[in-house]
């Protein structure tokens, strides 16, 4: 009898933690950033869980406007996570292999909203953004330098023009605001891949 | 009276870098246990540390490990260390870099508290290590959240070079 109320209560208490475990369990960092990485001559990794950024929040400058709405950005915010990999030649990994990590972030539940490619310099940027009931819950960077390969996930709820904000601190690279603001025009408009 | 307090605190001063925190202890200790080594003795290292240390930077403890086989995969250091860390400490930064015969790793754990940050940081490469742990101020902590990948860099360099100098 006592075994069965104890079943049943573990049974209880499983099925309420369910949630917040199926939330832990959000990929921070792919595998296939993991694959990549493991390739790089070095590696920075560079981690913000929500109580951290929370905590952060309070120490950006209340005098200072940009920063100001980063804060009131980051407090929302589930997590940060940046993974900066820098490699000794080019040609240490391939397009394929940034393309299998691209084509994670998919429709219908992420939108790239910038996707940029110079042939003179070889760099890529795409950023991703992940849409919920229309509310933008996410965004992946991944830039693809000739030599280094930055991946940023950002988890949370965040407004459009906040993003540029966010550019600048944690690591995040800055973001340019007008081409940011014309993507997520096109975006809005439906007129993406 | 005055002459003989000062030189009280200046010899009490190395047992100090040594003691405070448990979780620097446990993080020393982990190390001892797991590689068979034992952190070295640095005469006068508290007071070293009392004049020589980063701006916006407090507190700080300092272990260095010497003449050792560290470990291969950095993923052996990183799972010690947070088995040796309580709740309320996070991964904040974690570098790694390949080299030959052996790279070099640094993890930065962070526990915010009021408002304070302690940092836990260790660096491990060929045959040697340092596990520092330090607190921040206000301006510190601003820097480590516009760049934190560059403190990283500049911080673990700050460590192994005390620890050579």
């Amino acid at each position: 009898m006592t075994k069965t109320i104890a079943r049943k209560a573990l049974a209880l208490v499983l099925w309420l933690a369910l949630p917040a475990l199926l939330r832990a369990q959000e990929i921070k960092l792919p595998p296939d950033v993991e694959k990549l990485s493991a390739k790089a001559k070095e590696t920075v990794e560079v981690n913000m869980d929500g109580p951290m950024l929370r905590w952060a929040s309070k120490f950006l400058s209340s005098e200072d406007p940009d920063e100001r709405k980063a804060a009131k950005l980051v407090a929302n915010l589930k997590g940060i996570y940046v993974r900066i990999s820098e490699f000794d030649k080019d040609g240490a990994y391939s397009a394929d292999e940034v393309e299998a990590l691209r084509s994670q972030f998919r429709p219908p539940v992420w939108s790239r909203v910038v996707g940029v490619r110079s042939e003179r310099d070889g760099d890529n940027v795409d950023i991703f953004f992940r849409l919920e009931d229309e509310h933008m819950t996410g965004i992946v960077i991944v830039a693809a330098e000739a030599k280094e390969l930055t991946f940023v996930n950002i988890v949370g709820p965040i407004e459009v023009d906040q993003l540029a904000d966010l550019g600048g601190e944690f690591g995040i690279p800055k973001l340019d605001r007008k081409s940011l603001s014309k993507s997520v025009a096109k975006v809005e408009k439906g007129d993406h891949k | 009276m005055k002459s003989l307090r000062l030189l009280a605190l200046v010899l009490c001063v190395p047992t100090l870098a040594f003691g405070g925190g448990h979780e620097f202890r446990g993080v020393v200790h982990s190390i001892e246990s797991a590689y068979g080594v034992h952190h070295l003795h640095i005469p006068l290292l508290g007071v070293a540390l009392f004049f020589v240390r980063p701006q916006g930077v407090s507190g700080l403890k300092l272990a260095v490990f010497e003449n050792f086989e560290t470990p291969t995969d950095s993923d052996d250091v990183r799972r010690l260390v947070e088995s040796s860390l309580g709740p309320g400490w996070y991964p904040f930064v974690r570098v790694h870099s390949k080299g030959d015969p052996q790279g070099e790793t640094t993890l930065i754990y962070a526990s915010p508290s009021g408002g304070r940050l302690r940092m836990m940081i260790v660096n491990v490469e060929a045959s040697e290590a340092t596990v520092v742990e330090l607190n921040l101020s206000d301006r510190a902590i601003k820097k480590w959240i516009k760049e934190p990948g560059e403190e990283a860099e500049n911080q673990s360099g700050h460590a192994s070079h005390r620890a050579h100098d």
